[in-house]
């Protein structure tokens, strides 16, 4: 599988979207194998505070590429972002998990980022997740308003969560499903528990 | 981001293998790369970063790296080991012995790596998934404690260098000076230790106390470094003791400390005779100013400049008086059935007066050190000098194999501060005097939880609150509840107390208690995990009912006992459950859990659970009084008087109660009106809709079914029919102030409550004058901006309306 051909199957070139005051072609790709490994450990290694082993980074894109993209300035080839993920079965539920996002610091406020994260959650989605979850720093503005405006809610609260004692928000995306009890009787959508409950 | 240090509590998940037609393909990724270049010999550097990309690695040096200078034992390549509480040293790399030989293994490794192709691994059978991800690399500063290095391989070779002399200086007075400062600095560490730090990381970065033995001929130093001691040994094992979750963990860690010998019995006596020996010293100091006479005579001087005896006197004896009170206070504190409190706050107004004169000292401190630095915040030291026998990397190697935290000690001021806080709360603590009522212990933590005391004071609340299984050690839980229910003749009673639910629900109220000592994040998390214990409980309270007496009406009047206690029972068990509930959703706000889109449908809960919170609270009123009847006239006053008490008290916190209900439907209703009016605070729906944000943030509530029957519909319904003429109609907030002036009556002699009534207060009215420019306006105008922010209270937001 060469470098091209990655970009041709399966991650699809798209402009920026956003406007930064530079018109920045930005080019999207799935993970393509070890040439990207480095673009993607150096990116994580200098923006994020929590440090990763060479195995950590291995799990995830050897497991899951097709849910790793990168974003590549499409005028000198520099990568400029990206993102980890992975997915399946916890606790009876399939459920997707973004590890890391990154985009450099120049590159932000462009979308770079929102658009790296959807194609990953889009990816999980179709795969049959039913919930995407990740956790950020509290102090992370740009990453809880990029989240938030996708749908996550903040579930939890971690107290001193990283390692330089930042609490963290566990976020999590529920995808719809189709509800069984629709249209409901008003007042009861648990009518296999026979409940005679003065409960109430 | 992903967190890198991984506790051996977490599982990672597991991939079935779902959807991974990548997986068989991953070993034979062959990128067209050339062969990456040979690397040079490793040395612990930054070089080694930029190798990280390359699939060809050093592994043979690296194995043989770990063995020379690292000197780490080699169970920390595994991950698997949990940290232990040993008290004894690592144990060095073994030498060449009878049991086997040391080899190089480097050739074959070399072999091996030249087998592998660019992309491919090697998989263990017994190198799992979680091992993989709790790996470290070796050498690298930010994964690997052990690599930052001091220079000094050992503390042994530290004190050869002189890093940590006794005398600290031959000249006496330098000796005096920089005693001081190592006092301060530990005093600092020990303020960032409690912080969230690990002692090994603190505390024991001083070398004076890794080897206490050799202080022996520094009687200051000597005895102020045993009492530290034995106080950190004493605060960890009541932090131990109240061990819930892994907050603790950091702070207990002691792993190769020398955290005892067997002279700690006596270092409070030690510390008498030096506190003595000073002190007379400054008696004698302040005799001769007055005499006026040029010369020391009689007492051995501290230190040599007359000048300045009297001011080091004082400089050493508030550190030294401080360290004796503080060990006092968490001594008496931990006395069993809570009897050293009254004592602990003798010892605690002591420390704080000997804490301001700690901070008088500071001046003359200063003047007398070297340095210039003026407004330096961040000094550990009152004099501002850096302190003799520290060395922060020695211990590294000491700390569990994961990732190293970043430690950056509180500055003294900090320090001081921190301290007086930690006294404050531990008064706090000492001063309550709340009984054996649930209502009133429940309400004294929530309120003590609103200073955000830190995990010190709250571990000594929760072993004072909870021993031995009984409430402050004394009551018994069943009996606690049994006073709940307003039933005397229960209270005692062996039936009851061994009844399989009463003792269920005893648990389930340790627990409550327990949780709610925790700080505020996981404190949420476990509320809401146990909204389904107790739910679960009440359910099965009323099968046991049905099944043992058939069916009988709702009626708490009924003639026989056993009917009605399993009755009352009931309604208390569903009351703290809406209680649970409550304290859930309003946590939220306190961690930033929701967004202003959220606000609608979490006020719109609230309401829901608020009201039946007081429904339940009612009920239980209802039953007490009856059992009062029952009981007729055969107390006196007393009797009458307390039960008027308790029915005033009842009947005020479920006027309180109305107005949270008051506020929580005028707020919820106000947002779906500016929703259904002029689209703001919508949420957005790219990849789900507002029925999924419901779900999951009241899920565990849904799923407990408190209340019963409430589902995303119920609140969609409720918020679409919200129009402003309804919310102009029943003027919530105009109702909540109505009902204030009569509370202010009731809680004249509670500060806090008072406090809590001016706040609703103000966001009633802001409230009401919102709501009155947005009907004026009309909630559709486009030039009205809404917004909700948290101004006057911590949980009810105000509307702040602006016009463009």
């Amino acid at each position: 599988m060469s470098a091209a051909a990655a970009v041709a199957g399966s991650g699809a070139s798209s402009s920026a979207s956003g406007g930064g005051d530079e018109e920045a072609e930005i080019t999207y790709v799935s993970y393509g194998g070890e040439h990207h490994l480095p673009l993607v450990m150096s990116l994580v290694d200098a923006e994020l505070s929590e440090p990763y082993s060479i195995f950590t980074y291995r799990y995830f894109v050897y497991l899951w590429p097709q849910l790793t993209f990168l974003a590549f300035d499409a005028k000198d080839g520099k990568c400029v972002g990206t993102v980890v993920c992975k997915m399946g079965e916890h606790r009876g539920a399939f459920r997707g998990y973004i590890a890391m996002l990154v985009v450099l610091k120049p590159y932000r406020g462009k979308g770079i980022a929102t658009e790296l994260v959807t194609r990953s959650i889009r990816a999980m989605m179709e795969s049959g997740c039913e919930e995407v979850t990740l956790e950020a720093e509290v102090t992370n503005k740009g990453a809880l308003a990029l989240y938030g405006r996708l749908g996550f809610i903040r579930a939890k609260r971690l107290y001193r969560y990283y390692l330089n004692g930042v609490d963290a928000f566990r976020l999590k995306l529920l995808f719809p499903r189709p509800d069984p009890g629709f249209p409901p009787i008003i007042g009861s959508d648990r009518d296999d528990q026979h409940m005679d409950s003065p409960y109430l | 981001m992903i967190k890198a240090e991984k506790s051996l509590e977490k599982t990672v998940l597991s991939h079935t293998g779902r959807n991974d037609p990548n997986r068989a393909s991953a070993a034979r990724l062959r990128p067209p790369l050339p062969p990456p270049p040979r690397l040079p010999s490793p040395t612990p550097n930054p070089l080694r970063r930029h190798r990280r990309g390359q699939a060809a690695r050093p592994i043979p040096r690296l194995l043989f790296q770990i063995s020379r200078h690292c000197g780490c034992p080699f169970a920390r390549f595994s991950s698997m080991e949990s940290s232990s509480s040993s008290s004894s040293p690592p144990p060095a790399i073994p030498t060449c012995s009878d049991q086997g030989v040391w080899a190089d293994a480097s050739p074959l490794l070399a072999a091996a790596c030249r087998d592998l192709e660019d992309g491919e691994l090697v998989h263990g059978e017994n190198f799992s998934l979680f091992a993989a991800m709790s790996a470290l690399e070796i050498m690298d500063p930010k994964m690997d404690s052990g690599s930052e290095r001091s220079g000094y391989n050992s503390i042994e070779e530290a004190i050869e260098d002189g890093v940590a002399p006794i005398p600290l200086s031959l000249d006496r007075t330098l000796d005096v000076q920089r005693s001081i400062d190592v006092m301060d600095h530990l005093f600092s560490c020990e303020a960032t230790w409690h912080k969230g730090h690990t002692l090994a990381q603190t505390v024991f970065t001083c070398i004076y106390l890794m080897r206490m033995e050799r202080t022996s001929s520094h009687a200051v130093l000597n005895s102020f470094c045993r009492v530290l001691r034995a106080t950190c040994n004493a605060v960890i094992c009541v932090v131990s003791t109240a061990r819930t979750h892994e907050e603790e963990d950091l702070f207990t860690m002691s792993f190769g400390l020398p955290l005892k010998d067997e002279w700690d019995e006596k270092c409070l006596s030690i510390l008498n005779s030096v506190e003595e020996t000073i002190s007379r010293q400054l008696r004698a100091c302040k005799a001769q100013a007055l005499s006026k006479k040029k010369t020391l005579e009689g007492l051995e001087s501290l230190q040599d400049n007359p000048d300045l005896e009297e001011d080091y006197c004082r400089a050493l004896l508030c550190r030294l008086r401080f360290r004796k009170h503080f060990h006092h206070v968490v001594t008496c504190m931990r006395k069993p059935h809570g009897r050293g409190l009254e004592l602990a706050r003798k010892h605690i107004a002591s420390c704080l007066t000997e804490l301001s004169l700690m901070l008088k000292s500071q001046a003359f401190l200063k003047s007398q050190s070297n340095i210039t630095l003026q407004g330096d915040e961040n000094c550990t030291t009152a004099s501002g000098s850096q302190p003799v026998g520290f060395d922060v990397s020695l211990n590294s190697r000491l700390l569990s194999p994961t990732p190293p935290r970043a430690v950056k000690v509180l500055s003294w001021s900090d320090a001081i501060r921190y301290f007086e806080k930690l006294l404050h709360d531990l008064d706090v603590i000492c001063a309550s005097s709340v009984g054996p009522v649930l209502e009133n212990v429940l309400h004294f933590i929530v309120q003590f939880q609103k200073s955000v005391p830190d995990l010190v004071p709250r571990a000594f609340l929760q072993t004072l609150l909870v021993q031995d299984g009984k409430l402050y050690g004394q009551y018994l839980f069943s009996d606690v509840i049994s006073r709940a229910l307003s039933l005397p003749a229960i209270i005692g009673d062996k039936e009851f107390q061994m009844n399989e639910f009463v003792v269920q629900l005893g648990q389930l109220v340790v627990n409550l208690l327990k949780i709610i000592c925790t700080n505020t994040a996981w404190q949420r998390r476990k509320l809401g995990k146990s909204l389904q214990d107790w739910s679960t409980i009440s359910i099965q309270l009323e099968l046991a009912l049905k099944r043992e007496f058939g069916e009988t009406r709702n009626d708490i009047h009924h003639e026989n006992i056993c009917i009605r206690v399993s009755k009352q029972l009931i309604i208390w068990t569903q009351e703290h459950a809406y209680w649970v509930a409550s304290r859930f959703l309003i946590l939220g706000f306190e961690l930033d859990l929701y967004s202003p889109g959220e606000y609608c449908m979490v006020y719109w809960y609230m309401y829901v659970v608020f009201t039946k919170l007081i429904e339940k609270i009612q009920l239980r009123v209802l039953a007490i009084s009856e059992n009062s009847r029952r009981k007729g006239k055969k107390k006196k006053d007393h009797s009458k008087d307390s039960t008027r008490d308790r029915d005033t008290s009842f009947s005020s916190s479920c006027l309180l109660l109305q107005c949270y209900v008051l506020l929580s439907e005028g707020l919820s209703m106000m947002l779906a009106v500016l929703r259904n009016e002029s689209r703001s605070f919508q949420l957005p729906s790219i990849f789900n809709t507002e029925r999924e944000r419901f779900i999951q943030h009241f899920d565990l509530l849904l799923k407990a079914q408190i209340p019963e029957h409430i589902s995303y519909y119920s609140f969609k319904e409720s918020a679409s029919r919200a129009c402003i003429t309804d919310l102009v109609k029943y003027n919530f907030f105009k109702e909540t102030q109505k009902i204030i002036p009569s509370l202010r009556g009731s809680f004249a002699n509670e500060p806090e409550k008072l406090a809590e009534l001016r706040r609703i207060e103000q966001v009633a009215e802001h409230n009401r004058i919102a709501l009155n420019i947005i009907n004026q306006v009309g909630a559709g105008d486009p030039s009205l901006k809404v917004s909700f922010e948290f101004t006057h209270h911590p949980h009810f937001a105000v509307a702040i309306v602006k016009r463009s």
